[in-house]
């Protein structure tokens, strides 16, 4: 074994110092010629004689020396860089060729690795807690109300803690939007201007479910989860550098947060987030310890869980299941048909994105099959170029198994370049997609080049062209004889070409397919009306804190007040303000009761929101009947107005105005509104869904804050933003605006994911039409110059040029006909997947199909008209003489 | 591929050089090759005539081996030669692979002795 090992040593320093090796032995072979010559003299041989004698005896210097050569180095290594060398200087002299197949590969590269590099940061990384596979969480759901997936009630949520044996422990927290990023704000004062953080509100226990300990300090204690000892904060790592200054001291430190002298405890480690990286803090919910005893309504917890050990996913809903079972019977109020559905967290962290990513995937494997495709028609047309070359060396006596390895070696090197650069391209796309897709990209877990997916894109990038280019190979280095450089062999390879377009062209017809389906959803999803009007409104969010505005009537006063003032701005044509913002994600329900139905009829989790007079007007929501509210409708008043929806869901027609609802069931004991007007219908979750019944209660009616206030004037929307926060500093100067965003923003955020999806499918499907060109006019180029004199005979004899384009062109589209016919086939397969990614459409979209279609022959037409312009000015007389 | 043909046709004439070769260098120091390659001469009366050159495969292949080592020095009659020692690892070698050559030349002798009969 050491033998070997020496062996190899000895061969690795042979291959490294060949030319000084070389020369020692040149000398030590002259001083053995020397020494042979001198004795064959002492001999008494004349000197020539002995010479020629010695040179006899030794054996052909040259022989041996090569011999010695071979014997020192490592020939398999020599030889490859052999061809290496030929490799580049071959593709040297065809810079057309290598410039287009390095390009190619570089952007599937680039495009294969990006995705790859999105798919393991979204579904593929595990989270940086321990056992992360062990985190559960539990939402409620219940079909009643038509939940599937909810927030849960804190004294459920206790009664769980209680009862269950299947968790280690379950933690809680608040203050997040439905796709998870932090929503919880708190101002922190002091040092400088005042500055927005946002962060969550968690259970005590939050960081022993994770398992994860902070850097520094202490995590929370049970206790400090209550009102009375929740002063205290956890910072991020981020937040105690940016905001602190990396601070060695800050455990301990006391800071003001909205108002409130908190003590910091702790600092977490520098890879921590939860839920995502938009927490720059956490602190205690800072309840009061009855919340978890009595408040089964409403439901505004998320909750983590970690299991057992040796528990499994489905006996811990079994035994879930039966423990919501008990809280129904023991609470029927409240907790009929409430069920608990569990998730792993991963899962449920990903699954916004998990289809998005799914289909790009998908979608940029389909083009990185067209790039192999593609490369391997170029190879294969290089390889009918160079058939007299491989003739040649073949017949100077080149094995063809040779002549393979140096095809597969040029394409190596082809591939190194190609993959390298795409990689260094690929290091730029994960900040670019991250600014496309805030929101349709989990927040948690930043895409990033590493190791992994470094070694993911050498392996696509040296083992694709292996494969697509074994076969072009082989079949360029079939070459017997000089006379077969032209001939049956160059019309197979013409097949064989033509076959592999169509391949470009049916893989590309289905990415195309899938791009226009998602174009026009996105169109059609732009074209619907939001119930308001966006243009020249912007919005923002104002919180008041609490320790400053502690009473109801301390919001009304200070949101009316900066209303006020907002409105006599010049140029602000209205301004109101609301409790939900529209297509943002979260929003107020509770049971409501339209008076005169029965006591099991009764509207389940009604979503109402709190609004100023002026927030229609602002909005832009058009009145369809009644009136809108004004400044006479205050705490006492108990008016409503209703959206459309639930004009027709419960009065069909007839008109609600002046009919009576109430927050509360039937047989409860809540005061009666009445119907005052009804508004349109606002889209309220996502755009592509219809509206809910939903309640406009006046905001001294039902306090709340924070409030978003909209604006809307003639003055521009940065001019607007200036004068509101002008405004508001003038109310109380530690106000700050937040959330500041022109509405038409809201509407372009809330379709973020569709918008992302299709412009991705959308390159993707740009590039494979454009390689699908490519392929089309590199075979019909061949084509015609390899018929240029059968072309010239032709019009010799009369042909129209006319005729002799259309000619051609009909052979070009041949291909691109039968691909066209067999992607059409595999996109109806396909895109019947992606329905659920579809609005507006049906998957099997006629007009779909007629725009792929017409796009499709538009594009290969042109790849097709510029060889056969070409065939049209062959010159007889010149294409005659060229045999 | 030509290479591992190459080498299994010639097994045993290089195996008997390379022994050859490790003998000569035990018994008489360094020496360097056209020394080596003079001395077997020597020694097998001229029976053994062989193309001086191919003695420089057998010292690379002994050389890679570890089982001999060299360098450069001054002949006798004061010329610079490459000069090759046997090493502690090539004495073992020796002495294993000369009792395996006796004992094959053993069994040779009984089985053409046999064969005569």
């Amino acid at each position: 074994m050491l033998t070997w090992l020496a062996i190899l040593a000895s061969r690795v320093r042979g291959l490294l110092l060949g030319r000084r090796l070389d020369e020692e032995f040149d000398r030590e072979v002259a001083s053995h010629l020397e020494l042979l010559t001198q004795d064959n003299i002492g001999r008494g041989m004349p000197c020539d004689e002995a010479r020629r004698q010695a040179m006899l005896r030794f054996g052909g210097p040259v022989q041996i020396k090569e011999q010695q050569r071979e014997d020192r180095g490592l020939p398999f290594i020599e030889t490859t860089l052999q061809d290496v060398r030929l490799g580049v200087r071959s593709l040297r002299r065809s810079p057309a060729f290598a410039t287009v197949a390095v390009l190619t590969l570089a952007v599937g590269i680039t495009a294969t690795t990006s995705m790859f590099t999105v798919a393991r940061a979204v579904l593929l990384r595990p989270l940086p807690y321990a056992q992360p596979e062990r985190l559960v969480e539990i939402s409620e759901l219940n079909p009643l109300k038509g939940w599937t997936h909810t927030v849960v009630a804190p004294a459920n949520l206790a009664d769980w803690r209680a009862r269950n044996t299947v968790f280690a422990d379950i933690a809680a927290y608040i203050g997040v939007d439905d796709r998870g990023a932090s929503e919880y704000q708190v101002f922190l004062s002091g040092a400088g201007e005042t500055q927005p953080l946002k962060g969550i509100a968690v259970m005590g226990n939050l960081f022993d479910v994770l398992g994860v300990g902070p850097m520094l300090g202490r995590a929370f204690t049970f206790d400090e989860t209550f009102e009375g000892r929740d002063q205290v904060v956890v910072l991020a790592y981020g937040t105690w550098q940016a905001v602190f200054g990396g601070d060695p001291r800050i455990v301990g430190r006391s800071i003001v947060l909205s108002g409130r002298s908190t003590t910091v405890i702790g600092v977490m480690p520098r890879d921590f987030f939860f839920p995502n990286r938009s927490a720059q803090f956490w602190t205690p919910l800072g309840v009061k310890p009855d919340v978890f005893v009595k408040m089964r309504r409403p439901h505004w917890m998320n909750t983590v869980a970690r299991l057992r050990h040796g528990v499994s996913l489905a006996q811990a809903r079994d035994q879930m299941t039966a423990i919501a079972s008990e809280l129904e019977r023991t609470y029927p109020d409240t907790n009929t048909k409430m069920g608990v559905r569990l998730e792993t967290l991963h899962g449920i962290m990903a699954s916004d994105a998990r289809p998005t990513v799914l289909l790009l995937s998908g979608a940029v494997a389909l083009l990185f099959l067209i790039v192999c495709v593609n490369i391997a028609g170029l190879q294969f047309g290089r390889g009918v170029g160079r058939a007299r070359e491989f003739a040649v060396r073949s017949a100077l006596g080149a094995a063809r198994g040779r002549l393979v390895r140096q095809l597969l070696t040029e394409g190596l090197v082809l591939s190194l370049a190609g993959t390298s650069l795409g990689a260094a391209m690929a290091t730029a796309t994960p900040a670019m997609l991250l600014r496309i897709a805030p929101s349709a990209l989990p927040l948690f877990a930043a895409p990033r080049i590493d190791r992994i997916v470094l070694l993911f894109a050498a392996t696509l990038g040296l083992l694709a062209p292996v494969v697509f280019g074994l076969m072009p190979a082989l079949a360029s280095s079939r070459v017997d004889r000089l006379s077969e450089r032209t001939g049956s062999a160059s019309r197979h390879t013409t097949k064989v070409r033509e076959l592999l377009v169509a391949c470009e062209v049916g893989l590309a017809v289905v990415l195309l397919v899938g791009a226009v389906l998602l174009s026009r959803s996105l169109l059609l999803l732009r074209q619907v009306d939001p119930g308001f009007s966006a243009d020249h409104v912007v919005t923002f969010k104002v919180r008041l804190p609490r320790t400053r505005y502690p009473k109801d009537v301390d919001h009304i006063r200070a949101f009316g007040e900066i209303e006020r003032r907002i409105r006599e701005v010049p140029g602000v044509q209205a301004v109101g303000a609301t409790s939900t913002l529209p297509l943002r994600g979260t929003t107020w329900t509770g049971d409501a009761t339209v008076e005169g139905r029965g006591v099991n009829d009764y509207e389940r989790e009604l979503r109402h929101e709190s609004v100023t007079p002026d927030y229609f007007r602002a909005m832009g929501v058009r009145l369809v009947a009644g009136r809108l509210l004004n400044d006479r409708d205050g705490a006492a008043s108990n008016v409503t107005l209703v959206n459309q929806t639930l004009a027709r869901k419960y009065f069909r027609g007839a008109d609600p105005v002046g009919r009576r609802i109430k927050f509360g069931r039937p047989l409860e004991d809540d005061p009666w509104m009445t119907i005052v007007g009804v508004v349109a219908d606002e889209k309220q979750d996502r755009m592509n869904q219809p509206a809910s019944p939903e309640a406009y209660v006046p905001m001294p009616q039902n306090s709340q804050n924070p409030m978003t206030f909209v604006v809307r004037s003639t003055n521009g929307l940065d001019a607007a933003i200036d004068s509101a926060r002008r405004e508001l500093r003038a109310v109380d100067k530690d106000l700050a605006l937040t959330d500041v965003a022109p509405l038409t923003d809201v509407i372009e955020d809330s379709i973020g994911d569709e918008r992302f999806r299709t412009m991705l499918l959308g390159a993707f499907a740009a590039v494979a039409m454009f390689l699908a060109a490519v392929g089309i006019y590199g075979v019909l180029a061949y084509v015609v110059s390899q018929r240029s004199r059968e072309l010239g005979i032709r019009l010799a004899l009369g042909a129209k040029r006319q005729e002799l384009f259309t000619m051609v062109v009909r052979q070009g589209m041949r291909p691109v006909i039968a691909g066209a016919g067999a992607g059409l086939a595999v996109a109806v397969a396909l895109t019947t997947l992606m329905e659920s990614l579809l609005f507006g459409v049906h998957a099997v979209d006629p007009t779909t199909y007629a725009v792929a279609l017409s796009t499709l022959t538009a594009i290969a037409l042109a790849a097709c008209a510029m060889p056969a312009l070409r065939a049209t000015r062959i010159d007889p007389l010149i294409a005659l003489r060229e045999e | 591929m030509g290479e591992r043909e190459r080498e299994t046709k010639s097994d045993v004439l290089q195996g008997t050089l390379d022994l050859m070769v490790l003998q000569t260098l035990d018994a008489m120091g360094p020496l360097h090759g056209y020394g080596i390659a003079r001395r077997i001469e020597q020694i097998s009366e001229d029976v053994l005539q062989l193309n001086q050159g191919t003695i420089y495969a057998s010292l690379l292949r002994l050389q890679q081996r570890r089982w001999i080592s060299a360098s450069w020095g001054t002949s006798d009659n004061n010329r610079k030669a490459k000069f090759y020692a046997i090493t502690r690892t090539g004495r073992k070698q020796l002495a294993a692979q000369a009792q395996n050559w006796e004992r094959i030349s053993a069994v040779m002798m009984r089985l053409l002795r046999l064969a005569q009969r």
